[in-house]
């Protein structure tokens, strides 16, 4: 009987606009933050390879070079400037082979015959997210490998039809093992290999740490080289800072790398103003929700004061609002997730998957959180103002 | 239920020449139960003596103590409080709920302190003689009927002390009677007391105690 009495003839416009902004609002909001967080869980090959903010970095080659005039090398100086900017959160040089390597096929493995010459570099295992055995030791059956992808490109598109020989997939490749031809400081060896991963974004065949240095006290010539690439991660969002220390170290990068983290980026600070823009509609809905209970409140004041005169209390009174303002914003909430679910499962991933990209899409678990919190957030301040209106008028 | 007045004088009704029997800017104190008949004209502060003591008016200077305590120290907590249990009252303006009916505004009382039963209730209604107004909106009835409406629900409830502010005005002698026996009735069954005021009629009925403004 209070809820009739108190909320007599409460369903007007107010009400609507009201309802439809916290709606239109929370949906908003959720939809926006579900989408941040599922192009944040889009990840490329590359990425799983070696995380997603770390770019191989390289001086330009340029006429002075060629000359032998200017070193693209790093000094000890380059690589402690490049540790002291403060977007770059890891330094690692790339590290050489002291020798020279060659490969070939081992017979039976089903590759073609053939040899190359090659050289190995290695990075810290730190940069290596990828999920297969990059331990070496000596006891190790073969060395693990990861060459660039463009390599097999090379292999099955120029130089197997050139050569007549079969082409080979990238399966194939990380079936089969490789003899490592390993020559320098007067010895010569030949040990197993196998790829065990490709990779965009170093244009360089990588082994081991562990490998490196073994094999470079052994057949290496004891001479220290400074290095001339360097591996950088960065932190998030900093590819500003990054273009800023290509013009000024005249550096040479491969774009292509960080192009996905790049327009993840600018997918989510779009997406982060919608939010933006949804949380202040939140906000106008909510101070549109406030002002309907103060409405409803200031209509129902002669009716609050009588019942406080009858002997009902403030919290009973209080109560009859907030449950009925709670059963509102529970649908509100209820609704906005299930409006923000068919969104992402019909329209958002429908997009996506007619355009060929493939997310795997991220948990519902935060939004609903989020959610909660929106309504627990609703709840609290209308309650607060409801209980200070009615104390006044209890007062008065 | 002990009340007193410690040179209690409101506002408004300061620029007033009150009689040296008057309530106003003397002392008194009445320990009830006891019946009491508070007679005056129009303009006098009937209505405020009634609010004042039921903690709606607060626009005075002196002091009202109820058992002791002085009623501007007492939270609405407090006044809620004593409302339901020790203080009730019949309002010159009724306080009904005009879209309630009428069963719908003595339940809503009734449902609070849990103080009658239905056929009690019902018994009062057919007793002031408007059984028949049972489910009929508060709103669309006479002064005279909504009179006894609030004079029902106040009696719905346990009290030391009921208020009544000219409860009798729209009846005639005779509802009026009756309705003062019902009241009477239920103050003994309550072992309380009351404060009637009046505009000079004693509604055929002997009082313990008689004030004056």
């Amino acid at each position: 009987m209070l809820k009739k009495i108190l909320f007599r003839d409460s369903k007007n416009f107010q009400f609507i606009f009201a309802t439809a902004g916290a709606l239109i609002g929370l949906t908003a909001l959720l939809l926006s933050l579900q989408l941040i967080m599922d192009v944040q869980s889009f990840h490329s090959n590359e990425e799983e390879l070696f995380g997603p903010n770390s770019v191989v970095i390289q001086k330009k080659v340029t006429k002075l070079t060629t000359i032998g005039m200017n070193s693209t090398e790093f000094s000890p100086t380059d690589i402690q400037s490049l540790k002291d900017k403060e977007f770059i959160t890891d330094v690692a040089p790339f590290k050489s082979a002291d020798f020279k390597v060659g490969i070939s096929e081992v017979e039976g493995d089903g590759l073609p015959h053939f040899y190359a010459d090659m050289f190995f570099q290695a990075i810290p295992s730190r940069f290596m997210d990828i999920n297969v055995d990059w331990e070496w030791n000596e006891e190790s059956e073969f060395i693990p490998i990861v060459l660039p992808r463009d390599f097999i490109m090379i292999i099955n598109y120029g130089f197997a039809q050139s050569q007549g020989i079969n082409q080979i997939s990238e399966e194939l490749l990380m079936a089969a093992r490789l003899t490592i031809y390993i020559d320098g400081n007067g010895k010569k060896t030949q040990m197993i290999g196998r790829v065990v991963g490709f990779s965009h974004k170093i244009s360089s065949i990588l082994v081991p740490e562990s490998f490196l240095t073994h094999a470079n006290g052994i057949y290496g010539n004891g001479e220290i080289k400074n290095p001339s690439r360097i591996f950088i991660t960065t932190k998030d969002n900093s590819y500003g800072e990054l273009d800023d220390l290509m013009d000024e170290m005249n550096l040479d990068i491969n774009k292509s790398a960080i192009d996905v983290a790049k327009i993840k980026t600018i997918i989510a600070v779009v997406i982060g103003i919608f939010g933006i823009a949804s949380v202040l509609i939140m906000l106008l809905s909510l101070l549109g929700f406030v002002q309907y209970s103060q409405l409803v409140l200031s209509k129902a004041s002669y009716e609050i004061k009588t019942l406080l005169r009858l002997g009902y209390s403030i919290k009973s009174i209080v109560n009859t609002f907030i449950k009925q303002l709670s059963i509102t914003f529970g649908i509100i909430t209820i609704s906005a997730i299930a409006i923000m679910f068919i969104v992402k499962l019909f329209v958002v991933n429908t997009w996506l998957e007619n355009n060929g990209i493939n997310i795997e899409g991220s948990s519902l678990v935060t939004t609903i959180i989020v959610a909660i919190l929106c309504f627990g957030l609703f709840i609290v301040s209308n309650y607060l103002n409801i209980k200070k209106t009615v104390n006044k008028l209890g007062d008065a | 239920m002990l009340l007193e007045f410690k040179n209690v004088m409101p506002f408004p009704l300061k620029d007033y020449k009150h009689d040296d029997t008057s309530v106003w800017k003397s002392e008194f104190a009445i320990e009830f139960p006891k019946k009491v008949l508070l007679n005056a004209n129009s303009g006098k502060g009937k209505s405020t003596f009634v609010n004042t003591v039921y903690g709606l008016r607060k626009d005075y200077v002196g002091t009202v103590l109820l058992n002791g305590s002085p009623i501007d120290t007492l939270s609405i907590h407090d006044w809620i409080e004593l409302r339901r249990t020790k203080l009730s009252a019949i309002f010159q303006d009724l306080q009904l709920f005009p879209e309630l009916n009428v069963w719908e505004n003595l339940t809503l009382k009734n449902q609070l302190t849990s103080h009658k039963t239905e056929a009690e209730m019902e018994a009062m209604l057919s007793l002031l003689g408007i059984g028949d107004k049972k489910y009929q909106k508060c709103g669309t009835l006479s002064l005279g009927q909504q009179q006894r409406v609030a004079i029902i629900r106040a009696l719905l409830q346990p009290f030391e002390l009921l208020l009544m502010d000219e409860p009798f005005s729209h009846l005639d002698e005779g509802n009026a009677k009756i309705a003062l026996d019902l009241i009477s009735a239920e103050t003994d069954l309550n072992g309380g007391g009351f404060v009637l005021t009046s505009l000079g009629s004693y509604h055929g009925y002997t009082y313990d105690h008689e004030l004056k403004l």
